[in-house]
């Protein structure tokens, strides 16, 4: 009796270390790894977002003191900042493919109203050699380039997790233990409106 | 048969192409990566001392690199990337720059690790490049305008260090990298024990077992390889897009 308590125990202490090296071996804690590094991204993503629309501001009313007349350009870009902002998506809700476009698309058209209004500003020399513009402008393309590198390291890590996902021995994992683990959504609508210009000869 | 005959083709065409779609990158042969040939032999080694004096007093690591090719992508993209590949600043601190110049797109641009964002502003580089490189560039003075801008950065990463360095934005945390002690010692027992228990055993499942950590364990030592005889190397550092560029 008392030999057979003392056994039992001892093959717990055994198994269960065996156990759960087994289990991480075989890519146990790989899904909540790859979703919370996931997830990590996706913070970085709206980060850069957020920066983005905190420069807008200033940026309008610098344009404002130097071209009033593109009234309609300004007041787009206040719109569509207005638009972007309203669109929240947290960690929790990059699994509803409906939110999530709505995102992309609202920053898609502060992008593209953006882009407007800094080709307009071309047209302004006292504006183009402002300090102050000049400041605005160089953060706001650094942090459209940061923009493209956060998407794509998110895409990465999403692509990892989903994949994780799908795969053996992930799947498995996923349908035992994860069963309310779903895909993750990724960007599909390009953001940048500047185009890669391509040179022929 | 044909099918998956023809679906193994499709597979390996396709990471065929997607090796050939991958960007390549230089050698870390220094602090000074001259690949288009632009710089002298005594300009090379000039910059170095002063890139290596400033690593000595700041920790930041500073590296010149002209590019032969941008390889079909933008500056900017090439350049997150390459600093990426290299590790190039500490790692804790991801306290890395790159100049980079690349002739045959007439473009150039300063790229600034995570960490130093905050000292290395977009409008300070954008400022240097505007004003300390581009005017010696368009004369075709390259290792001038290369020797003007280094000097601006290295002025302001000095600056930087003599007001008290806390200030710096934490680099973003790299999960899995680090392990605790106690996770080595757990996982060393775990090992063992298992290593008794199938010297006992001897089950075939066990054997497969070791097979697969064992795999496992030199898969995961490829990565973390450095080459400890070249004088210098990255130091883990990232980069995440921060800087500016500029075109002549």
């Amino acid at each position: 009796m008392h030999g057979s308590v003392a056994r039992r125990r001892f093959r717990a202490a055994f198994l269960i270390p065996l156990i759960s090296l087994f289990l991480i071996g075989c890519g146990y804690n790989n899904i909540p790894t790859y979703e919370e590094m996931a997830k990590a991204k996706w913070s970085d993503v709206l980060n850069q977002y957020q920066r983005r629309s905190d420069l807008i501001p200033n940026l309008v009313e610098t344009v404002k003191g130097f071209a009033k007349q593109e009234s309609s350009v300004l007041e787009a870009v206040t719109a569509a900042r207005a638009a972007a902002t309203s669109v929240k998506v947290d960690a929790n809700t990059i699994t509803d493919p409906e939110i999530f476009k709505k995102f992309q698309e609202a920053q898609a058209q502060l992008s593209g109203s953006l882009g407007r209004l800094l080709a307009i500003s071309e047209n302004y020399p006292d504006l183009k050699s402002n300090q102050n513009f000049l400041a605005l402008q160089s953060q706001l393309e650094g942090t459209e380039n940061r923009i493209a590198v956060a998407r794509r390291d998110y895409i990465e890590a999403v692509r990892v997790y989903n994949t994780e996902l799908k795969t053996f021995p992930g799947s498995l994992w996923a349908r035992i233990f994860y069963s309310s683990n779903k895909p993750m959504e990724a960007f599909t609508v390009a953001d940048s409106v500047k185009t890669v210009p391509t040179v022929k000869f | 048969m044909i099918r998956r005959a023809a679906f193994t083709l499709l597979a390996w065409l396709f990471i065929i192409g997607a090796a050939a779609a991958a960007l390549t990158f230089p050698g870390l042969t220094g602090r000074v990566v001259d690949e288009a040939s632009l710089l002298s032999a005594a300009d090379r080694a000039s910059l170095t001392a002063s890139l290596a004096d400033l690593e000595a007093r700041t920790q930041d690591q500073l590296v010149v690199v002209t590019l032969k090719s941008l390889q079909g992508t933008t500056i900017e993209d090439y350049g997150y990337q390459l600093g990426r590949h290299w590790g190039i600043g500490q790692k804790e601190k991801s306290s890395g720059v790159l100049l980079i110049v690349a002739p045959t797109e007439r473009a150039v641009r300063i790229e600034v690790g995570y960490g130093l964002e905050g000292t290395l502003t977009d409008a300070a580089t954008r400022l240097i490049i505007e004003n300390a490189i581009l005017p010696a560039f368009k004369t075709g003075d390259f290792a001038g305008g290369i020797r003007n801008g280094t000097n601006q950065i290295i002025r302001l990463l000095d600056g930087e260090a003599g007001s008290g360095a806390t200030s710096r934005l934490p680099a973003p945390a790299n999960p899995g990298t680090s392990m605790p002690i106690w996770v080595v010692i757990v996982a060393a027992a775990g090992g063992a024990g298992l290593l008794i228990y199938c010297a006992v055993s001897g089950g075939s499942a066990c054997r497969a077992l070791f097979q697969i950590l064992f795999l496992l364990a030199l898969s995961g030592r490829g990565g973390s390889s450095r080459d400890k005889s070249s004088p210098f190397s990255g130091g883990g550092g990232s980069f995440g897009g921060g800087g500016s560029s500029g075109k002549w």
